[in-house]
Protein backbone atom coordinates (compact mmCIF):
# COMPACT_ATOMS: atom_id res chain seq x y z
CA UNK A 1 0.00 0.00 0.00
CA UNK A 2 2.04 2.88 -1.33
CA UNK A 3 0.58 6.34 -0.88
CA UNK A 4 2.01 9.82 -1.31
CA UNK A 5 4.87 10.49 1.15
CA UNK A 6 5.81 6.79 1.27
CA UNK A 7 9.56 6.24 1.04
CA UNK A 8 10.64 3.51 -1.38
CA UNK A 9 13.88 1.68 -1.97
CA UNK A 10 15.18 1.38 -5.51
CA UNK A 11 15.54 -2.12 -6.91
CA UNK A 12 17.73 -1.31 -9.93
CA UNK A 13 21.10 0.19 -10.80
CA UNK A 14 19.72 3.46 -12.17
CA UNK A 15 21.58 5.53 -9.57
CA UNK A 16 18.71 6.51 -7.30
CA UNK A 17 18.69 5.02 -3.82
CA UNK A 18 15.58 6.33 -2.10
CA UNK A 19 12.37 7.60 -3.61
CA UNK A 20 9.37 9.28 -2.13
CA UNK A 21 6.02 8.68 -3.77
CA UNK A 22 4.22 11.92 -4.56
CA UNK A 23 1.37 10.76 -6.80
CA UNK A 24 -0.25 7.51 -7.90
CA UNK A 25 -1.22 7.37 -11.55
CA UNK A 26 -4.50 5.88 -12.63
CA UNK A 27 -7.79 7.16 -11.30
CA UNK A 28 -8.28 10.72 -10.10
CA UNK A 29 -8.38 10.08 -6.38
CA UNK A 30 -6.53 6.85 -6.04
CA UNK A 31 -5.41 6.04 -2.50
CA UNK A 32 -2.90 3.23 -2.69
CA UNK A 33 -0.52 1.67 -5.19
CA UNK A 34 0.34 -2.01 -5.19
CA UNK A 35 2.77 -4.17 -7.14
CA UNK A 36 2.73 -3.22 -10.80
CA UNK A 37 1.34 0.29 -10.39
CA UNK A 38 3.09 3.38 -11.71
CA UNK A 39 3.76 6.21 -9.29
CA UNK A 40 5.33 9.62 -9.67
CA UNK A 41 8.18 9.90 -7.21
CA UNK A 42 10.91 12.28 -6.19
CA UNK A 43 14.47 11.11 -5.63
CA UNK A 44 15.45 11.63 -2.02
CA UNK A 45 18.89 10.09 -2.19
CA UNK A 46 21.07 9.23 -5.17
CA UNK A 47 24.42 7.60 -5.85
CA UNK A 48 26.99 10.31 -6.63
CA UNK A 49 28.19 10.78 -10.23
CA UNK A 50 25.16 9.19 -11.90
CA UNK A 51 22.56 10.48 -14.30
CA UNK A 52 19.86 10.83 -11.69
CA UNK A 53 20.09 13.49 -9.05
CA UNK A 54 18.46 14.29 -5.76
CA UNK A 55 15.10 16.08 -5.94
CA UNK A 56 14.47 14.97 -9.52
CA UNK A 57 10.91 13.92 -10.32
CA UNK A 58 10.63 10.54 -12.06
CA UNK A 59 8.20 7.73 -12.69
CA UNK A 60 8.59 4.37 -11.04
CA UNK A 61 6.92 0.97 -11.02
CA UNK A 62 6.30 -0.70 -7.67
CA UNK A 63 7.97 -4.13 -7.57
CA UNK A 64 7.97 -5.07 -3.89
CA UNK A 65 5.49 -4.21 -1.18
CA UNK A 66 5.17 -5.03 2.50
CA UNK A 67 1.48 -5.49 1.84
CA UNK A 68 0.74 -9.07 0.87
CA UNK A 69 0.05 -9.95 -2.74
CA UNK A 70 -2.55 -12.68 -2.93
CA UNK A 71 -2.97 -15.02 -5.84
CA UNK A 72 -6.07 -16.90 -6.76
CA UNK A 73 -4.47 -20.25 -5.90
CA UNK A 74 -3.75 -19.23 -2.32
CA UNK A 75 -0.13 -18.18 -2.60
CA UNK A 76 0.72 -15.04 -0.67
CA UNK A 77 3.84 -13.03 -1.49
CA UNK A 78 5.09 -10.50 1.00
CA UNK A 79 8.38 -8.64 1.02
CA UNK A 80 10.24 -6.91 3.81
CA UNK A 81 10.34 -3.50 2.19
CA UNK A 82 8.72 -1.33 -0.42
CA UNK A 83 10.73 -0.94 -3.60
CA UNK A 84 10.33 0.47 -7.08
CA UNK A 85 12.10 0.50 -10.44
CA UNK A 86 12.73 3.82 -12.17
CA UNK A 87 11.23 4.07 -15.66
CA UNK A 88 10.95 6.82 -18.24
CA UNK A 89 7.83 8.11 -19.98
CA UNK A 90 7.90 5.33 -22.57
CA UNK A 91 8.14 2.60 -19.94
CA UNK A 92 11.78 1.70 -20.52
CA UNK A 93 13.69 1.08 -17.29
CA UNK A 94 16.44 3.64 -16.56
CA UNK A 95 18.72 1.04 -15.02
CA UNK A 96 20.09 -1.98 -16.82
CA UNK A 97 19.81 -4.59 -14.07
CA UNK A 98 17.25 -5.31 -11.40
CA UNK A 99 18.19 -6.84 -8.07
CA UNK A 100 15.40 -8.80 -6.58
CA UNK A 101 12.96 -11.57 -7.15
CA UNK A 102 10.00 -10.13 -9.00
CA UNK A 103 6.39 -11.25 -9.01
CA UNK A 104 5.15 -12.60 -12.30
CA UNK A 105 2.09 -10.38 -12.12
CA UNK A 106 4.30 -7.68 -13.63
CA UNK A 107 4.30 -9.59 -16.89
CA UNK A 108 0.53 -9.51 -17.09
CA UNK A 109 0.61 -5.80 -16.35
CA UNK A 110 2.81 -5.21 -19.42
CA UNK A 111 6.15 -4.77 -17.71
CA UNK A 112 7.88 -7.61 -19.57
CA UNK A 113 10.96 -5.41 -19.92
CA UNK A 114 11.39 -5.27 -16.17
CA UNK A 115 10.69 -9.00 -15.84
CA UNK A 116 13.28 -9.83 -18.49
CA UNK A 117 15.96 -7.84 -16.61
CA UNK A 118 15.21 -9.47 -13.27
CA UNK A 119 17.35 -12.31 -11.91
CA UNK A 120 14.42 -14.34 -10.66
CA UNK A 121 10.69 -14.43 -11.19
CA UNK A 122 8.42 -15.63 -8.43
CA UNK B 1 19.71 1.33 2.54
CA UNK B 2 20.35 -1.78 0.45
CA UNK B 3 17.10 -3.47 1.07
CA UNK B 4 17.59 -6.05 -1.63
CA UNK B 5 20.50 -7.56 0.23
CA UNK B 6 18.40 -8.53 3.15
CA UNK B 7 15.13 -9.00 1.35
CA UNK B 8 13.38 -12.06 2.48
CA UNK B 9 10.53 -13.24 0.39
CA UNK B 10 7.81 -15.04 2.19
CA UNK B 11 5.91 -17.55 0.18
CA UNK B 12 3.19 -19.02 2.27
CA UNK B 13 1.43 -21.98 0.89
CA UNK B 14 -2.03 -22.37 2.20
CA UNK B 15 -2.54 -25.69 0.50
CA UNK B 16 -0.06 -28.38 1.39
CA UNK B 17 -0.64 -29.96 -1.99
CA UNK B 18 1.04 -27.04 -3.65
CA UNK B 19 4.28 -27.78 -1.83
CA UNK B 20 4.69 -30.98 -3.75
CA UNK B 21 3.59 -29.58 -7.06
CA UNK B 22 6.08 -27.45 -8.85
CA UNK B 23 3.73 -24.57 -9.39
CA UNK B 24 5.42 -23.46 -12.56
CA UNK B 25 2.90 -25.60 -14.34
CA UNK B 26 0.23 -23.10 -13.29
CA UNK B 27 -2.47 -25.70 -13.24
CA UNK B 28 -4.66 -23.86 -10.83
CA UNK B 29 -3.91 -20.39 -12.13
CA UNK B 30 -6.85 -18.84 -13.84
CA UNK B 31 -5.16 -15.51 -14.46
CA UNK B 32 -2.01 -17.08 -15.86
CA UNK B 33 -3.88 -19.39 -18.17
CA UNK B 34 -4.11 -16.45 -20.53
CA UNK B 35 -0.34 -16.31 -20.77
CA UNK B 36 0.03 -20.02 -21.22
CA UNK B 37 -2.65 -20.03 -23.87
CA UNK B 38 -0.49 -17.75 -25.93
CA UNK B 39 2.18 -20.36 -26.28
CA UNK B 40 1.61 -21.32 -29.87
CA UNK B 41 1.12 -17.85 -31.28
CA UNK B 42 4.49 -17.81 -32.98
CA UNK B 43 7.05 -20.58 -33.36
CA UNK B 44 10.79 -20.11 -33.37
CA UNK B 45 11.31 -20.99 -37.07
CA UNK B 46 8.51 -18.61 -38.05
CA UNK B 47 10.01 -15.81 -36.00
CA UNK B 48 13.42 -16.38 -37.51
CA UNK B 49 11.95 -16.38 -41.01
CA UNK B 50 10.11 -13.11 -40.41
CA UNK B 51 13.20 -11.52 -38.91
CA UNK B 52 15.38 -12.51 -41.88
CA UNK B 53 12.71 -11.28 -44.30
CA UNK B 54 12.61 -7.86 -42.67
CA UNK B 55 16.42 -7.77 -42.49
CA UNK B 56 16.83 -7.49 -38.76
CA UNK B 57 20.49 -7.42 -37.81
CA UNK B 58 22.26 -9.71 -35.40
CA UNK B 59 19.42 -12.07 -34.53
CA UNK B 60 20.21 -14.17 -31.49
CA UNK B 61 18.13 -16.94 -29.97
CA UNK B 62 18.93 -17.55 -26.32
CA UNK B 63 17.43 -20.48 -24.42
CA UNK B 64 16.40 -19.17 -21.02
CA UNK B 65 18.09 -20.93 -18.06
CA UNK B 66 16.08 -23.57 -16.33
CA UNK B 67 15.49 -21.77 -13.06
CA UNK B 68 13.57 -19.07 -14.89
CA UNK B 69 10.37 -20.81 -15.82
CA UNK B 70 8.47 -17.88 -17.24
CA UNK B 71 9.74 -18.29 -20.81
CA UNK B 72 11.63 -20.79 -22.93
CA UNK B 73 13.41 -18.65 -25.49
CA UNK B 74 14.49 -15.06 -25.84
CA UNK B 75 15.02 -13.74 -29.35
CA UNK B 76 17.09 -10.58 -29.71
CA UNK B 77 17.06 -8.55 -32.90
CA UNK B 78 18.58 -5.19 -33.76
CA UNK B 79 16.90 -2.61 -35.95
CA UNK B 80 18.79 0.12 -37.76
CA UNK B 81 16.42 2.91 -36.80
CA UNK B 82 13.31 3.44 -34.70
CA UNK B 83 11.20 2.90 -37.84
CA UNK B 84 12.95 -0.34 -38.53
CA UNK B 85 12.42 -1.53 -34.95
CA UNK B 86 8.73 -0.64 -35.21
CA UNK B 87 8.50 -2.48 -38.54
CA UNK B 88 10.01 -5.60 -36.99
CA UNK B 89 7.25 -5.56 -34.37
CA UNK B 90 4.58 -4.90 -37.00
CA UNK B 91 5.80 -7.77 -39.15
CA UNK B 92 5.63 -10.19 -36.24
CA UNK B 93 2.12 -9.09 -35.31
CA UNK B 94 1.08 -9.43 -38.94
CA UNK B 95 2.49 -12.94 -39.00
CA UNK B 96 0.53 -13.86 -35.88
CA UNK B 97 -2.63 -12.49 -37.48
CA UNK B 98 -2.02 -14.35 -40.74
CA UNK B 99 -1.48 -17.57 -38.84
CA UNK B 100 -4.85 -17.34 -37.13
CA UNK B 101 -6.81 -16.27 -40.18
CA UNK B 102 -10.36 -17.56 -40.06
CA UNK B 103 -10.28 -18.30 -36.36
CA UNK B 104 -13.23 -17.07 -34.34
CA UNK B 105 -11.12 -15.46 -31.67
CA UNK B 106 -7.80 -14.01 -32.59
CA UNK B 107 -5.09 -14.07 -29.94
CA UNK B 108 -2.48 -11.41 -30.42
CA UNK B 109 0.87 -11.24 -28.64
CA UNK B 110 1.22 -8.40 -26.18
CA UNK B 111 3.49 -5.64 -27.45
CA UNK B 112 5.22 -3.11 -25.23
CA UNK B 113 7.14 0.02 -26.08
CA UNK B 114 5.72 0.52 -29.54
CA UNK B 115 5.41 4.27 -29.13
CA UNK B 116 9.11 4.78 -28.46
CA UNK B 117 10.67 2.39 -30.93
CA UNK B 118 13.88 1.98 -28.94
CA UNK B 119 13.04 -1.31 -27.28
CA UNK B 120 9.93 -3.24 -28.29
CA UNK B 121 9.06 -6.48 -26.52
CA UNK B 122 6.69 -8.94 -28.18
CA UNK B 123 5.51 -11.42 -25.60
CA UNK B 124 4.09 -14.44 -27.39
CA UNK B 125 3.93 -16.76 -24.42
CA UNK B 126 6.93 -19.03 -24.26
CA UNK B 127 9.00 -17.08 -26.79
CA UNK B 128 9.83 -13.47 -26.06
CA UNK B 129 11.13 -11.28 -28.84
CA UNK B 130 13.15 -8.16 -28.08
CA UNK B 131 13.58 -5.71 -30.92
CA UNK B 132 16.08 -3.03 -29.97
CA UNK B 133 17.98 -0.28 -31.69
CA UNK B 134 21.77 -0.46 -31.51
CA UNK B 135 22.21 1.95 -28.62
CA UNK B 136 19.59 0.24 -26.48
CA UNK B 137 21.08 -3.15 -27.21
CA UNK B 138 24.51 -2.05 -26.08
CA UNK B 139 23.05 -0.27 -23.04
CA UNK B 140 20.91 -3.08 -21.67
CA UNK B 141 23.29 -5.90 -22.71
CA UNK B 142 20.60 -8.55 -22.59
CA UNK B 143 22.92 -11.22 -24.02
CA UNK B 144 25.24 -10.78 -21.05
CA UNK B 145 22.35 -11.19 -18.68
CA UNK B 146 20.83 -14.25 -20.28
CA UNK B 147 23.86 -16.19 -21.48
CA UNK B 148 24.36 -19.04 -19.01
CA UNK B 149 27.13 -18.61 -16.49
CA UNK B 150 27.06 -14.85 -16.28
CA UNK B 151 23.80 -14.52 -14.42
CA UNK B 152 25.20 -14.92 -10.93
CA UNK B 153 28.18 -12.67 -11.48
CA UNK B 154 26.55 -9.65 -13.04
CA UNK B 155 24.47 -8.45 -10.08
CA UNK B 156 27.42 -9.02 -7.71
CA UNK B 157 29.58 -6.67 -9.72
CA UNK B 158 26.89 -4.04 -9.70
CA UNK B 159 26.43 -4.29 -5.96
CA UNK B 160 30.13 -4.02 -5.29
CA UNK B 161 30.42 -1.06 -7.59
CA UNK B 162 27.52 0.62 -5.86
CA UNK B 163 28.90 0.03 -2.40
CA UNK B 164 32.16 1.86 -3.08
CA UNK B 165 32.09 4.97 -0.99
CA UNK B 166 32.85 8.18 -2.81
CA UNK B 167 34.04 10.95 -0.56
CA UNK B 168 32.61 14.33 -1.28
CA UNK B 169 34.96 16.99 -2.47
CA UNK B 170 35.48 19.74 -0.01
CA UNK B 171 35.50 22.81 -2.18
CA UNK B 172 35.39 25.29 0.65
CA UNK B 173 39.15 25.44 1.22
CA UNK B 174 40.34 25.54 -2.38
CA UNK B 175 40.05 29.27 -3.10
CA UNK B 176 41.80 30.12 0.15
CA UNK B 177 44.80 27.95 -0.80
CA UNK B 178 44.96 29.56 -4.22
CA UNK B 179 45.05 32.99 -2.70
CA UNK B 180 47.76 32.04 -0.29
Amino acid sequence: MIQPQTHLNVADNSGARKLMCIRILGASNRRYAYIGDIVVAVIKQAVPNTNLERSEVIRAVIVRTCKQLKRSNGIIIQYDDNAAVVIDQEGNPKGTRIFCAIARELRQLNFTKIVSLAPEVL
Amino acid sequence: MWGFLRTRTCLRYSESLLLHQPWKKNVAFSSFAAVDGRKDLLDLPEIEKVLTEIKADDVKVIPVPKHCDWADFMVLATGRSTWHVKNIAQALIYKAKQKQKGAERMMLPSVQGQAGGKWIVIDSGKVIIHALDEKARAYYNLEGLWTPGTIQHEPDGDIQKALVKVRRKNNSKKPAQKNA
